[in-house]
């Protein structure tokens, strides 16, 4: 996420930078334009290349600590390259903890929470553009306030309310309130549907289609770009989740990946590099599934350019 | 519409295969605390999920079920640290777990929240005798307990008995006084172009300054039953401590520390091993790194020296107890469970697996003579259980909840140089004291 945001930042500001100097420049910038072209190339190049390679760092050092020997993750002054790889720490840190059994665990949730994420929020989201109703302004300035509530505020209420429900020790705490909409995805979707014209959704009214019908037909297909955002916001929320598992799991077999890499956090030292070995076999999916969503991910949080 | 249905039918299938999945199924409450065969189930919480550490509990507990005809206890593992933040959650809800392992400085607190039980009502009149009593009175609030020790440790000083016979030191005869521990360290310092070949001691590795203090002064920072209104932070004594401790950070000098520590840090890389250092202060268990990467070190091991001579080998440790939290469905299946877990049996089981200065006072010295140990370990551990009656805990005070906090960075201030020790200490003292003034 990080990365895409630093990227589109990279671009918009070169687009500034090209932008001020053309009328200034103007006629020079005609008579030389192959030339200033292929300069403005090199230079994004030469710009791009050292900020991937700066946002990319911290993931090498991340790569080099997990096959190095802990006496090496500790030497000073600390090495850039691993004395010797150790490929063993790998399949030493998955077999430290039940970490197949943690994947499949973390899989469930994630997908529970991916399609109820998407298809809730989607579908609030189509109400609040697109269908009139009264007080609908309140109700969603209601549903944006939400987002100024720290999650550390509603932690324990919500503990006690699935404790009273007889949830906690199952995965319902961590599902179902994804299936009840969230500000953010709503407001994100929200804005994305107000870009489809109305006249598209009263046409199929008049054909007789109900709402439903419009926004399964019409509004998922239409919002593909802002869904794969939601997509790759709940899964990444869902698969990194450290708090919601910690608090409601509490038999060792539902436990999440992110519960089974704090094995290696203790009392007196960290393993860091077999949690570093771990770390990157579980955010191995997360960067997968940037890259298959990319184009759709850039194109649906650069909100202005989204509905063209 | 065919799609909708299809699609909404195939979630409902997954739905419903799903819910016979484990995480799916929802227990009533009431029912959860007793198992199919009828007995009392006991929640226990730990943090012990390490390679090392988690076959041992896990032997301990199933120990105490094999004799148990009424009760069945259930190990639960979960990360260290964030335990206490779930267990804070499940309190709150009512629905938290029997027995929890917990950290014995802030039992008293946990007492005070109404987080932990009051365990006055199990124990006997002479069941405190078991634990060192300095353990025994962390647990304390108003008198009553609300944790039982557990395991705990203690600062010993090991050093390098060739290098003391090189230099002319008798390897039987280690520095008692902190005058003798400096002369020793210069004469085992070798130097050569300037660079240390080896390094005789450095007060600050292994353990903090508040260490050093506590030796000086054989009391901690409040008064006694650690009541706060006395605060002794700003004292002579202090100021002078800190003085020699960043006098030999001088004599050292800032690179060789920083090197040295980052070597110690590596565990594997310690210049102790390698004799590179000859002396240095550490927990008892540090033998069991020892005897792994270093096994033919001839090594010694002696209690803290003191500040002047009669002033006491004080030394520092901490620990964890076991507790029952407020809220528990069976206080007194979970207390049995407690009673075992801090009884002798377990108690040196869990010493000698692990190499662990434990609570219980009777199983100590059943360990330090343990047949399981190596002579070198029944020596260190000997030390230790020496070493364990000059311990001194630093609870925090109920009205002084993190007091630490407030010192720690005045007294960074005063090594990077920023402060003097009296400017540092005498802010310590007051952002202390306004501390204890907001809680009160």
């Amino acid at each position: 996420m990080a990365k895409t945001n630093e990227e589109t930042k990279f671009l918009d500001e070169e687009d500034k930078i090209e932008n001020r100097s053309v009328p200034n420049t103007k006629l020079r910038y005609l008579e030389h334009r192959g030339n200033r072209n292929n300069m403005w190339r090199i230079f994004n190049f030469v710009l791009l290349a050292a900020g991937s390679l700066l946002i990319l760092s911290p993931l090498w050092w991340m790569f080099a600590t997990s096959l190095k020997t802990m006496a090496e993750v500790m030497s000073y002054p600390p090495s850039f390259f691993p004395e010797s790889w150790e490929w063993t720490n790998y399949i030493r840190a998955w077999n430290a903890a039940p970490f197949t059994t943690y994947t499949i665990n973390t899989i469930t949730i994630t997908t529970f929470v991916v399609i109820g994420s998407v298809m809730a929020n989607s579908f609030i989201a189509y109400g609040f553009a697109k269908i009139p109703f009264r007080g609908k302004s309140i109700w969603f300035a209601i549903v944006l306030s939400t987002m100024m509530i720290p999650g550390f505020v509603t932690l324990i209420p919500q503990y006690i309310l699935f404790s009273n429900l007889g949830w906690v020790n199952t995965y319902y705490p961590l599902i179902v309130p994804h299936f009840f909409g969230s500000a953010f995805y709503i407001f994100l979707l929200r804005q994305f549907y107000m870009t489809i014209p109305t006249e598209l959704i009263e046409a199929a009214k008049m054909e007789g289609a109900s709402h439903f019908y419009i926004w399964w037909k019409i509004g998922l297909p239409l919002t593909k770009p802002a869904l794969a955002t939601v997509v790759i916001f709940s899964f990444n929320g869902a698969w990194n989740d450290f708090l919601g598992p910690l608090l409601y799991l509490n038999d060792e077999n539902l436990y999440t990946l992110q519960l089974g890499l704090a094995v290696f956090k203790g009392q007196l030292s960290t393993q860091w590099n077999y949690l570093m070995a771990g770390s990157l076999l579980v955010l191995l999916p997360v960067i997968l599934l940037f890259f298959f969503f990319q184009k759709y991910f850039i194109q649906g949080i650069n909100l202005s350019s989204g509905g063209k | 519409m065919k799609n909708i249905r299809i699609s909404m039918l195939l979630l409902t299938i997954l739905t419903l295969t799903l819910s016979g999945c484990a995480g799916f199924q929802t227990s009533n409450n009431e029912e959860a605390n007793v198992n199919e065969d009828g007995k009392t189930v006991v929640d226990f919480w730990s943090f012990w999920g390490s390679e090392l550490r988690r076959p041992i509990i896990d032997k301990i507990v199933a120990d105490f079920n094999e004799s148990q005809d009424e009760i069945e206890v259930r190990h639960t593992y979960s990360p260290w640290g964030d335990i206490w933040t779930k267990e804070l959650a499940a309190i709150a809800a009512g629905n938290p777990p029997d027995v929890v392992i917990n950290d014995i400085n802030a039992t008293a607190i946990r007492g005070k929240e109404n987080q932990a039980m009051n365990l006055s009502e199990f124990i006997d009149e002479d069941f405190s005798e078991k634990f060192y009593p300095e353990l025994w009175e962390a647990t304390l609030y108003e008198g009553d307990s609300y944790g039982i020790p557990f395991n705990t440790d203690t600062r010993v000083l090991f050093y390098n008995k060739d290098a003391f016979e090189e230099v002319g030191l008798d390897p039987e005869d280690p520095p008692e006084t902190w005058a003798e521990l400096e002369e020793y360290a210069t004469k085992l310092d070798v130097k050569e172009n300037g660079e240390y070949d080896r390094l005789g001691f450095y007060p600050l590795w292994g353990v903090g300054y508040d260490v050093w203090l506590l030796n000086a002064n054989g009391q901690n920072y409040f008064g006694e039953d650690n009541n706060t209104d006395t605060v002794n932070i700003n004292t002579e004594r202090n100021v002078e401590v800190l003085n020699w401790l960043k006098s030999w950070r001088e004599r050292i000098g800032e690179d060789v520390v920083n090197s040295y520590q980052a070597q110690i840090d590596s565990q594997q890389g310690n210049p102790f091993f390698s004799g590179d250092l000859a002396m240095i202060v550490q927990q008892p268990t540090f033998y069991q790194q020892i005897s792994e990467y270093a096994e033919d070190l001839n090594f010694g091991v002696v209690q803290l020296p003191e500040y002047e001579p009669g002033s006491g080998h004080t030394s520092w440790g901490g620990g964890f107890v076991a507790e029952i939290p407020e809220g528990s469905s069976d206080p007194e299946a979970a207390w049995e469970f407690i009673e075992y877990l801090t009884g002798k049996e377990a108690q040196t089981y869990w010493a000698v697996e692990n190499f662990d200065n434990i609570a219980n006072i009777e199983a100590a010295e059943a360990a330090s003579e343990s047949d399981e140990l190596t002579e070198e370990g029944q020596m260190v551990y000997q030390i230790a259980v020496e070493s364990m009656e000059d311990t001194l805990l630093t609870p925090a005070p109920v009205e002084a909840p993190g007091f630490y906090n407030y010192i720690n960075p005045q007294v960074d201030e005063f090594f990077l140089g920023q402060k003097t020790a009296e400017e540092a200490l005498a802010q310590a003292e007051e952002d202390v004291k306004n501390l204890i003034e907001e809680n009160q």
